[in-house]
This record gives C-alpha cells, sequence and structure tokens, in this order.
C-alpha cells in the first residue's frame, strides 16, 4: 500500500511550481535541480499534469510551466488521481462486485471501500494552496 | 496504492474462522473450499498471521488452526499490519530518525501522507472480526429470506 514514485514526484513538483510560478513560467529544469530529479523524469511527470490541465506550458526561450488553474481550486485528490489513476486501495473498487463470494463481498462493502470512501474524503479536502500556506509556515515565509 | 491480495485473503480467512471456527480448530482445507483461495496460499498467510500471534495451531487429527484470541479482539489493523506492514503510503514517516532523509522536518507532502495513515488506522482499528462476522451473518440471513 504505497504511493507511486510518479505520485510522490508529482505532489512535489506541483507545490514547487505553485511556489515559484508567480511571476512566470517555470523551466522545468529548475524543478528538477530542486527536488533533486531528472528532467527526463519529470516530462513524462508533467505530461500527465497537462493531459488533466493541471499544468499550463509555453513554448519558447521564456517559457515553461504554470500551474492550469488556482491553487484553492486544485485539490490534492485531482494531482494524485491524474499520475495514480483512481485512487482505490483494491482493484476493481470502481465497478459492481467482481467476486460471487458472499464473504468477500462483505468484506468488500465494510471495509475496503470505507478505507478508499476516506482516502478519497481526505484528498478533496485538501488544496495545493493549503499545502503551500503550510511550506510556508515550515520555512519561515509566511506573510 | 492497493492493498495486497495477501491483506484481503488473509482478512477473508481470519474472518472465515471467526465465522465456522469461533474458538476451535478448524482445519485450512476447509477454509480454502468455503473461500475458494487455494491451501498453499493460505499456508503462507498464516506464517506471518501465527508469528504476530493472531492465530496458533494444533497438529494432529483434531488439529488445525484457531484465532488465538476472542475475535472482537482482533482488529482489521491487526491483520493488515501482520500481512502488509504499516498502513503508510509512504515509508519514511514510519522509519527512525537515522533513516529519514534530511528534508523530513521541512516537507510538506509528509504532513499529508501521515494524515491519511492516522485516518487508515483509525478506520481499520475500530472494526473487528468480529463486527465484520456479525455483518456478514445479518446479510446471510436477509437474502435466506428472500430465496425461501
Amino acid at each position: 500500500m504505497k504511493v507511486s514514485t510518479k505520485g510522490r514526484y508529482g505532489l512535489r513538483s506541483m507545490i514547487d511550481l505553485a511556489i515559484n510560478s508567480t511571476e512566470g513560467h517555470v523551466a522545468l529544469l529548475y524543478i528538477a535541480e530542486r527536488q533533486n530529479v531528472s528532467v527526463n523524469y519529470l516530462e513524462q511527470v508533467f505530461s500527465a499534469l497537462r493531459k488533466a490541465g493541471l499544468v499550463k506550458s509555453v513554448k519558447g526561450a521564456q517559457g515553461g510551466y504554470t500551474l492550469g488553474d488556482s491553487p484553492s481550486r486544485i485539490t490534492i485528490g485531482r494531482i494524485l488521481r491524474a499520475l495514480e489513476g483512481s485512487l482505490s486501495l483494491v482493484e476493481g473498487s470502481d465497478s459492481k462486485t467482481e467476486t460471487d463470494n458472499s464473504l468477500q463481498d462483505c468484506i468488500k462493502i465494510n471495509v475496503w471501500d470505507k478505507m478508499t470512501e476516506s482516502l478519497n474524503q481526505i484528498v478533496d479536502s485538501i488544496t495545493l494552496e493549503d499545502l503551500v500556506n503550510e511550506y510556508k509556515k515550515m520555512n519561515g515565509t509566511a506573510d | 496504492m492497493k492493498i495486497s491480495t495477501k491483506g484481503r485473503y488473509g482478512l477473508v480467512a481470519l474472518v472465515d474462522m471467526a465465522i465456522y471456527g469461533e474458538r476451535d480448530y478448524i482445519n485450512l482445507k476447509s477454509i480454502s473450499e468455503r473461500q475458494g483461495i487455494s491451501d498453499k496460499y493460505l499456508e503462507q498467510l498464516f506464517i506471518p498471521l501465527k508469528r504476530t500471534g493472531l492465530i496458533e495451531s494444533l497438529r494432529g487429527a483434531q488439529g488445525g488452526y484457531r484465532l488465538s484470541r476472542d475475535a472482537d479482539k482482533i482488529t482489521v489493523k491487526d491483520v493488515l499490519n501482520s500481512l502488509e506492514g504499516s498502513l503508510a503510503l509512504i515509508d519514511c514517516i514510519v522509519e527512525t530518525k537515522e533513516e529519514r532523509c534530511e528534508q523530513f522536518d521541512c516537507c510538506v507532502p509528509r504532513i499529508l501522507w501521515q494524515k491519511i495513515m492516522e485516518e487508515m488506522n483509525a478506520i481499520t482499528d475500530s472494526i473487528s472480526l468480529a463486527d465484520i462476522a456479525k455483518l456478514f451473518k445479518e446479510s446471510q440471513k436477509g437474502s435466506k429470506e428472500v430465496i425461501s
């Protein structure tokens, strides 16, 4: 039960971008340096984020990325779903029951679905703005 | 970001034991037949479950496995911790101080992962094997009434 490397770096990059793109586009190279990850890898991550509309890119000398929406409207749930797919803790949680075993169905409804629901509630209740504010508090740069 | 097959089937096997064995020893084959899980696989699951003290075994003709304490004293969290390890989505929040990365104290995503783990721990600790067994029995009663 682990979040993927893509999910971890994607979330960190989105926080980085939210903090650093207030005055224009940010080149991936800078995010890669700050987050200690290769540009090639970040390109994959950003391609998924762009498809989900979470970031926008501009080509050219002054180009790079900015957020695709305001930080208060980007929930952590949107970011993680773009990178991890649906956030369910067991396979087939989105569809109806996949087994014909009634005990397994009973456990799915009363345990796995409850955990999945709670996980989704948490990530949908926290926005990128919330995490940026936490960052500012932790790093002593709060207004 | 999934619970493993081990965790899923392990919980099924233990709830089965709570329903059909209560505190008597039951044989692995009968769990295997009822739940459609191979007995070889169950044997593998039972190694960590035994090591962490959730079940005990007895050899011989009347032998088999049983829960080592009452079903209301074993929670889903106990089972998942035994088979999956912690319910952390990321390792650093359960590592010792020496193992952590140097950015641990100023890492913002860590707050999120910690919050999720605390919530997962709370939910799974609030559901016991006895709770699931009860829900299952109730659901069976309902469906039988519909059939008759």
